[in-house]
């Protein structure tokens, strides 16, 4: 277990920060600069890859390299769902946290990878409790919601927040030991980590929120929902002056509940990223399917 | 509820695991009620400048010394950091990121990173290397905290003083960020902890220090599920010279 506490601890030295999607050295230290807390190194953003309609795969080890030599805050990359070998690539480069994502397509269509196995922590995306759990049995020492990635639409990101609190809301309600096993299988997870869950009141891990970040008020609305972080993807460099937004949504997820200042923060960022509403996707392309 | 002295103990809360430390903190007064019955001790988050002038004491956790150098610089908070911790009679503690940032030199830094300049000392930022060098260790603190002999200690990207700095040296080096704060902290700087022969290495790597006022650690009691480190902070830094 000591192995968890030092994956877990990581994520907990990320709390009230941001993490940028970045495809290049230069982007990478902007996000830096910015005050980023972590960079997400991936060869083409989100909203590039939704309109691709070609598969995703894990990045060229040559590019995280690059932009692991060009900053100092920590270089998380990601694997597509189920790719061991994508992950034991990664592991020997030495990224300091790999994303299992339903933003690659997915390598697998039945498991997810043991993450217990690595030395390498993971951070796993979920829609509800049970996805959250059982990510978390499989080794994932953080979690970040499955918003969806690429449309700069928040809705599902704040979807996906409000379940997982309600999931376990409900699951401290529950009367009696047979209704928790009941919800533990249902769930497919052990016994043991659901009543975790039940005492702690939240996730036993980290929780981000991640998909569809595009505004510093974007960032503090999953923050004061009860998010420790943001994820942010295309939205940063996608919009007009992608600088100045990266320092306001960083700005605004430290000051979260502070109206002024977030006016301030919100205030002459120039174009932002265009966008796609959710609910003209089809159901099936929603990258939120993937993974369960 | 006590009815003592006010005493305000707050943690910068800008980025990193501040609410961990504050956790810790309110768990050791509700699990020794009788023994700070003499004081009123509050524990506040700091985000901004009224609520550090509000603070006896500080702590600053861990997280990315970077994130929070810019934060609190963008912010206008930097120039009351530097105020709060050159007064003495306020007693301040720093956890990785936090030792980074109050040190007067940093090695490994980012432009433009700032540090506070209340510790004589130089930090090499990520000193043991990327995530997959973390590690967790017990180590033996009975030598300054009483009956602390087997502390699990953890070590997250943690930085290492490299060097204690005599005097005031503020001539241009290469690669090194210097704290741009006028205070100097004139008490000595007392090496509390040596890590020996870490991976087989010959350097005794300083990992905890004091001097004065303030104390520094490369690693993290706020993760340890043990809270005697923070006790001693309390007991030993804020509370003493009110006792």
């Amino acid at each position: 277990m000591s192995d968890f506490k030092v994956k877990t601890g990581l994520a907990q030295m990320l709390k009230g920060g941001v993490i940028m999607d970045v495809v290049n050295s230069d982007q990478a230290k902007i996000a830096e600069r910015a005050g980023a807390c972590s960079v997400m190194a991936l060869e083409r953003i989100p909203a590039e890859m939704r309109k691709s309609n070609q598969v995703c795969r894990m990045s060229d080890p040559k590019m995280i390299k690059e932009i692991m030599e060009n900053v100092r805050i920590p270089v998380m990359a990601k694997v597509r769902i189920g790719h061991i070998v994508e992950s034991q690539i990664l592991e020997a480069l030495g990224v300091d946290y790999i994303d299992e994502s339903e933003v690659l397509t997915p390598a697998d269509t039945k498991y997810h990878i043991e993450k217990s196995k690595f030395k390498v922590p993971f951070v796993c995306g979920a829609k509800n409790l049970g996805e959250a759990l059982r990510r978390i049995n499989e080794g994932a020492a953080m979690i970040r919601c499955k918003g969806e990635a690429g449309t700069g639409d928040v809705s599902s990101a704040v979807d996906h927040i409000r379940t997982i609190k309600k999931d376990i809301e409900n699951a401290q309600k529950l009367k009696g030991e047979k209704e928790i096993v009941e919800l533990a299988e249902s769930y497919r997870i052990p016994i043991d980590l659901l009543i975790q869950v039940i005492e702690l009141g939240r996730l036993p891990v980290v929780m981000f929120a991640a998909g569809g970040v595009a505004t510093p008020a974007d960032a503090a609305l999953l923050m004061q929902l009860g998010c420790d972080g943001v994820f942010v993807g295309s939205g940063i460099f996608k919009s007009q002056n992608p600088e100045k937004l990266a320092k306001a949504i960083v700005n605004a997820t430290t000051h979260y509940n502070d109206p002024v200042k977030l006016l301030e923060y919100s205030t002459d960022l120039g174009d932002l990223m265009g966008g796609i509403a959710i609910n003209s996707i089809k159901e099936d392309e929603k990258l939120e399917k993937r993974g369960w | 509820m006590t009815s003592g002295k006010p005493i305000v103990l707050g943690v910068l809360a800008l980025q990193g695991a501040f609410r961990e430390h504050i956790a810790y903190f309110n768990c050791i007064l509700d699990s020794n009620p009788d023994e700070y019955s003499n004081f009123d001790i509050s524990i506040i988050e700091v985000k901004t400048k009224e609520q550090l002038e509000k603070c006896d004491s500080l702590v600053i956790p861990g997280g990315e010394s970077s994130s929070i150098s810019y934060i609190s610089e963008r912010t206008q908070l930097l120039p009351h950091l530097y105020d709060f911790i050159a007064n003495e009679q306020k007693k301040t503690w720093g956890t990785c990121a936090g030792l980074i940032f109050l040190s007067k030199e940093i090695q490994n830094g980012i432009e433009n990173q700032k540090c506070l300049g209340g510790l004589n000392i130089q930090v090499n930022r990520n000193a043991f290397g990327r995530q997959l060098n973390s590690f967790e260790i017990d180590l033996d603190f009975s030598k300054f905290i009483k009956g602390c002999d087997k502390f699990p200690t953890v070590f997250i990207r943690a930085p290492v003083v490299t060097k204690i700095l005599d005097g005031n040296c503020n001539a241009v080096e290469k690669g090194i960020i210097k704290s741009e704060n006028t205070y100097h902290n004139s008490a000595p700087t007392e090496i509390l902890y040596e890590l020996k022969n870490y991976n087989n290495s010959n350097n005794d790597l300083i990992v905890a220090v004091k001097q004065g006022h303030i104390l520094g650690t490369s690693f993290h009691p706020e993760l340890s599920d043990n809270y005697s480190f923070h006790k001693w902070f309390l007991d030993d830094f804020v509370l003493k010279s009110c006792k």
